[in-house]
């Protein structure tokens, strides 16, 4: 099995090979983080894909400071979070448009249920990542690359180019805001 | 136990449901999708947009498109200097050859007187 750097090498020179084992080998890394932003598996899907183009077309730029799955992380949290806001600039042009009278579908939004959590914390994690969807995202993308893909804080502050002490701040200000979301949202279900 | 109480429990639960979350795995054909989205873009029009994309291309673009203005209002504007100019002289061309007309005039009357 060919090592990290020999890979990255191989695929600066343009080797196919080289860039299958990449995508087979980080493909669940990817499609996971950006799963855990988004909520949608289509998307998810899509977005998984340009991902590993953007790697395919920037990797003479991967200078090797850092692991290329940190590379990896950092790109698929920016691309997601990218396209989070583009479809946030979509849906208020949306608005708009039905404010002119022109017609256009409205965005349903699905109860997202990650693949991977277990069956009988289904409903609940459907909750909370509904309460996820809220938060501002660069609490969005540390809680997510904390929780879901499990990285360290050290971890997430080298994907998140911060240091540790702002990811443990930006974790904190997230674990806050969704109790404040889940308590409104109990506080309406329980009545 | 209160209501209050119950709703914290379900708080805590809620946010605890994420432990031991499983990976989500991707499509085991995303490698061939990326490949065939990577050819698509190589052919045709896509090919053609990346280029005209590229910052360069565009400035270049914008650069000449401000040029080709900047040339034709210069046209505009320095023939109609010119015209005016023009028509000034031929003004004053004309206001003279009057002048020198009635003056040959009035030399004519007094010749004659």
């Amino acid at each position: 099995m060919r090592n990290e750097t020999e890979l990255i090498e191989q695929l600066k020179n343009g080797d196919e090979t080289a860039f299958r084992i990449i995508v087979e080998q980080w493909q669940d890394l990817v499609y996971n983080t950006i799963l855990g932003i988004v909520q949608n598996e289509t998307e998810a899907e899509d977005l998984a894909q340009d991902v590993f183009i953007k790697v395919f077309e920037k990797i003479s730029s991967f200078k090797g400071d850092s692991k290329l799955s940190t590379w990896l992380y950092r790109i698929a949290t920016t691309t997601a979070l990218d396209h989070l806001r583009s479809k946030k600039r979509k849906k208020r042009f949306g608005f708009l448009q039905s404010l002119s009278g022109e017609g256009v579908d409205k965005v349903q939004v699905s109860d997202f249920i990650h693949p991977g959590v277990s069956l009988d914390n289904k409903e609940r994690a459907a909750v909370l990542f509904k309460a996820i969807e809220t938060l501002p995202e660069n609490q969005k993308a540390a809680y997510t690359l904390h929780k879901l893909e499990g990285l360290s804080y050290r971890d997430v502050s080298e994907v998140l180019k911060t240091t540790v002490s702002a990811v443990e701040s930006l974790m904190s200000r997230a674990n806050q805001n969704l109790r404040k979301e889940l308590e409104t949202y109990y506080n309406r279900h329980y009545r | 136990m209160t209501n209050k109480e119950q709703i914290q429990k379900e708080i805590e639960q809620t946010l605890q449901s994420l432990d031991g979350v499983q990976r989500a795995t991707a499509n085991p054909f995303l490698f061939t999708r990326i490949k065939a989205r990577m050819q698509k873009q190589q052919s045709g029009w896509e090919k053609a947009y990346s280029f005209i994309a590229r910052p360069v291309v565009a400035l270049a673009v914008l650069i000449m498109v401000l040029g080709i203005n900047f040339i034709a209002v210069y046209n505009v504007v320095t023939p109609t200097t010119a015209t005016t100019a023009i028509e000034t002289e031929n003004d004053i061309n004309n206001e003279y050859d009057y002048m020198a007309s009635a003056d040959s005039f009035d030399d004519q009357i007094l010749n004659n007187q």
